[in-house]
């Protein structure tokens, strides 16, 4: 038994966890690195072209961005019940969370979609502009992102259907949640860059 | 062994009042965006929401204050970033105005 306890690593102290594994960690600081020289170019552009971005805004749908924060902040906040859920043993209830989760964040390309049809109608296209260029690499990029993370749940709930996260081991759905999250923060400070800001 | 031993275990309130209080801040942000464009004050008090909203789903959904300190940097330095850019730009460009 002695021998045992030796070979058991220690229990993380509780300010050094690791959400989900360091894997998805690795990913993330790529994921902020990447909108972080993105944004460096929304700056630039901002500074050297303000009329540009002082009139561009005007001419989005506030309507899809505001629509697309919506469904952002409320499948992050069904994904972190789903997480919440398991840990307390409710298997079930952290299943339908995590449909609920991957049903709102399918809304977002859908109204992304409808966006971008909305824009080619009224003549915002990438070569209106630089503020609508810069618009459209950082909006584009992230929803290449979301599309990591929706692929992700399809995963992750095909996982937990199978059985495989228990409330003791789940680092796989803690993972996607992680993710999912952070792209979150990414759009939070997309839409007022774009749609309040300009 | 259970490295999630000392976390929350059922669906806590606090997620409920960060979704509201996403919600509250991003129609803040709009609404001040659409009410006062031409302010001065306008890129401070949006860099203030930005880092607030970031710092709720930091805090609320991420759970930061348990994790690792790289996590809890890295996420601090990004959720930053954009406020701290903005307010940048903003005094250069009034500068050069």
């Amino acid at each position: 038994m002695s021998g045992l306890a030796i070979a058991m690593p220690p229990p993380p102290a509780a300010d050094r966890r690791i959400p989900g594994n360091h894997g998805i960690w690795v990913g993330i600081t790529c994921e902020f690195v990447e909108f972080a020289l993105l944004f460096s170019v929304y700056f630039i552009a901002r500074a050297h072209y303000p009329e540009a971005f002082a009139a561009g805004g005007a001419r989005l749908s506030s309507l899809a961005g505001g629509a697309i924060t919506l469904l952002m902040i409320t499948s992050s906040l069904f994904i972190a019940c789903a997480v919440v859920s398991l840990r307390a043993g409710r298997r079930r209830r952290s299943i339908l969370w995590l449909g609920a989760g991957l049903l709102a964040a399918l809304g977002y390309p859908l109204v992304k979609y409808l966006e971008f049809g909305w824009n080619l109608e009224h003549g915002v296209t990438g070569g209106a502009g630089i503020f609508f260029t810069v618009y459209y690499y950082l909006t584009l990029t992230h929803l290449v992102h979301a599309f990591w993370g929706i692929l992700g749940m399809l995963w992750a709930l095909g996982r937990h259907l199978a059985g495989a996260y228990t409330p003791e081991r789940h680092d796989g759905l803690e993972a996607l949640a992680s993710y999912w999250h952070a792209t979150d923060i990414v759009w939070l400070a997309i839409f007022p860059l774009l749609y309040v800001m300009a | 062994m259970d490295k999630n031993a000392a976390l929350p275990r059922r669906p806590q309130p606090n997620l409920a009042w960060a979704w509201c209080a996403l919600v509250g801040l991003s129609a803040l942000g709009a609404l001040l965006g659409a009410a006062f464009h031409e302010a001065g004050w306008l890129p401070a008090a949006v860099a203030l929401v930005v880092w607030l909203k970031g710092t709720v789903v930091a805090r609320a959904f991420l759970e930061e204050r348990q994790a690792h300190p790289f996590i809890r940097w890295v996420l601090r330095l990004f959720i930053a970033f954009v406020p701290l850019a903005l307010l940048l730009v903003a005094v250069l460009g009034r500068s050069a105005g």
